[in-house]
């Protein structure tokens, strides 16, 4: 009799258990007027950046509450969700359906091109060395020019001793990225390591820590370990332009430290916020900044990061198939 | 010369103890050993807020291996059981526009006292430690694909067994329910990237406390022995219930898997009585 008590107790605990514990899925339902809360909060909770971009998110949800209705369109639905999330004015964030990507990029679209791969051609001729994702070649000025097209395209150990291999003999060295738009963060650090002797402080990088605009982890140094392969030892030109995003974004961040590199160009695109994905109950995939990293001396570079010296491709010299920005960077190497 | 040998021959035959001799003088409750290996097939629902906030659900794989025996402990009221199961399962949304893998392999070993009610019903009770490891892989995130899955605990577990007869066929049934009371748990921090922890290695906060509060996990088991000639069927029916709140991410799984195997019973001879058994009966 007592064992048989036991015995349900046991199972009286197990069932109450089951129906009390649950870790459950919020409901999302999916509509319209779903959808649109499920965005509004995930980027609520999980974007890094709305007290530094001072983003009324409270006052956005009203004002684009307004354009939901019941039986909106799929396309119209997309639509207003797009306007909601190009208030972040954020290279990184993304709405991506079936038939389309949401995307801003008012951070190069506003300003200069700055780049022309015709005019780059006759500076690359057609015999230029090819390395994983790197163009390279010697100008006819003994100054070595190289081209990274994409940090999405992985470097090689073996490729880079090749490539700084080839061009030593030069005077000095042209790291082209106008117009990368990103990519993997470890190819930035891979290439940016040959450019020091010494272990140095990059910048910082933070983490949420709850759903809060303000719950952010204590900023992490980060610090960027020299190769141990060959490293390159004259001057250096970095050539920027405002499409360079994210991963070049870093990139440029951490050679602007190295006292032998020079950034010449236009003003980085920006870009800190290392992305994150989630999803809404339809299925559209979102992108957003989640983790934002700072310089070395903990300034926000998500609106870019400005050159030591500011230079434009002109018109006159684009007319005579010259790259401005190429013409002044062998004048300042060959100093 | 003949006279000798055969003087010699039953000398050696009778101070050797026979096969028959040792099955009734020296067995030992904590030698028989059942053993189960089983395979499934089911149903699974995976959340994780660190991959999204949408369940996934789809079909999952399991095998398990288990090997439970008596032991000396307690006036040999005390048996051991080694439970191991991995498992594979292949997820979708609700909308079907994105999948996931995911995998969970899981070893615990329970030591159970047992209350005998009567000849047919069992009741054992007992703590547990086990062992988890695996991922929960997103195939179109970006900078968070997947979610690394690691954690031991310490808990109860509880057993019933209960041996009845349809018309004169013998069934065993048992149910089993294993719940974690205390462990330790990886988890990266709410809005943190695998980068931050694994290549700038910072590591703050990434193992965190479980109990019941943020670790309302339970793994239940009801399964039926049925004798097939020589050979014993076992099926089951598993209801795997892991559950997390760390870190202010939520995951979950829910499995419901049926599986088939065979039950096993060997009893394992001691080195030095295995000598003594008779060379013909021995294949090794």
């Amino acid at each position: 009799m007592r064992e048989i008590k036991y015995i349900g107790s046991f199972f009286l605990f197990i069932f109450v258990f089951l129906l009390t514990s649950c870790v459950e899925e919020e409901a999302l339902d999916d509509t319209p007027q779903g959808n649109f809360d499920a965005l509004w909060k995930i980027i609520d909770e999980q974007y890094c950046f709305l007290d530094y971009k001072e983003i009324d998110w409270n006052e956005i949800h009203t004002r684009y509450q307004k354009r939901i209705t019941a039986n909106m369109s799929e396309d119209g639905l997309f639509e207003v969700l797009a306007d909601m999330l190009a208030e972040l004015k954020d290279g990184h964030v993304n709405l991506y359906s079936a038939s389309d990507i949401a995307r801003y990029w008012k951070w190069y679209e506003d300003y200069p091109i700055n780049f022309d791969e015709n005019i780059q051609a006759k500076y690359l001729g057609t015999n230029y060395k090819i390395a994983a994702g790197i163009k390279y070649r010697i100008l006819s000025n003994n100054i070595g020019y190289i081209y990274y097209e994409s940090f999405s395209n992985g470097i090689g150990s073996g490729n880079l001793d090749e490539i700084l291999q080839y061009l030593a003999i030069c005077d000095g060295l042209i790291i082209d990225v106008r117009n990368n738009g990103g990519g993997t963060i470890t190819n930035s650090t891979e290439l940016a390591a040959r450019f020091t002797n010494e272990k140095v402080l990059t910048g910082y990088i933070q983490h949420k820590t709850g759903t809060g605009h303000s719950d952010f982890s204590d900023p992490l140094p980060i610090y960027l370990e020299p190769s141990n392969r060959i490293r390159w030892q004259k001057k250096v030109v970095v050539l920027t332009n405002r499409q360079c995003f994210s991963a070049t974004n870093d990139f440029v961040n951490s050679m602007s430290i190295f006292p032998l590199v020079t950034i010449m160009g236009d003003k980085t695109g920006g870009g800190s916020g290392l992305p994150f994905s989630s999803e809404l109950p339809n299925g559209w995939s979102v992108r957003f900044s989640a983790s934002p990293q700072l310089d070395a001396n903990k300034n926000q570079i998500e609106w870019g990061i400005n050159p030591d010296i500011k230079v434009d491709m002109t018109s006159e010299d684009a007319a005579r198939n010259k790259d401005t920005m190429i013409e002044e960077a062998m004048a300042f190497l060959k100093k | 010369m003949k006279k000798t040998i055969l003087i010699l021959v039953a000398a050696y035959l009778l101070s050797v103890p026979t096969f028959a001799q040792l099955q009734l003088d020296s067995l030992q409750a904590n030698r028989l050993v059942t053993r189960t290996t089983m395979y499934g097939v089911g149903y699974t629902n995976i959340y994780d807020t660190y991959l999204s906030p949408v369940e996934y659900t789809g079909i999952e794989a399991r095998i398990s291996r288990e090997t439970i025996r008596m032991t000396k402990l307690f006036d040999g009221n005390v048996s051991a059981q080694s439970f191991f199961q991995a498992n594979l399962a292949y997820t979708e949304n609700k909308s079907e526009t994105n999948n996931t893998f995911s995998g969970l392999v899981n070893w615990n070993y329970a030591l159970h006292y047992r209350f005998p009610i009567n000849d047919n019903l069992k009741i054992l009770a007992g703590g547990l430690g086990e062992v988890n490891g695996g991922f929960v892989y997103n195939l179109r995130n970006t900078n968070n694909p997947a979610s690394a899955k690691a954690y031991i605990n310490l808990g109860a577990s509880g057993m019933i067994i209960y041996r009845m007869k349809f018309k004169n066929y013998p069934v065993t049934w048992r149910y089993q329910a294993n719940i974690p009371f205390v462990g330790l748990m990886f988890s990266p921090n709410y809005g943190q990237s695998y980068y931050e922890i694994f290549s700038l290695k910072n590591h703050d906060n990434i193992v965190q406390f479980t109990s019941l509060h943020n670790q309302p996990s339970i793994r239940q088991m009801l399964s039926a022995d049925l004798p097939i000639g020589s050979a014993k069927l076992r099926i089951s029916y598993l209801w795997d219930v892991q559950q997390s709140k760390v870190n202010q991410l939520k995951t979950h799984t829910y499995s419901h898997i049926v599986m088939f195997g065979f039950v096993k019973e060997l009893y394992k001879i001691p080195n030095k009585e295995r000598e003594a058994l008779p060379a013909n009966l021995k294949a090794y």
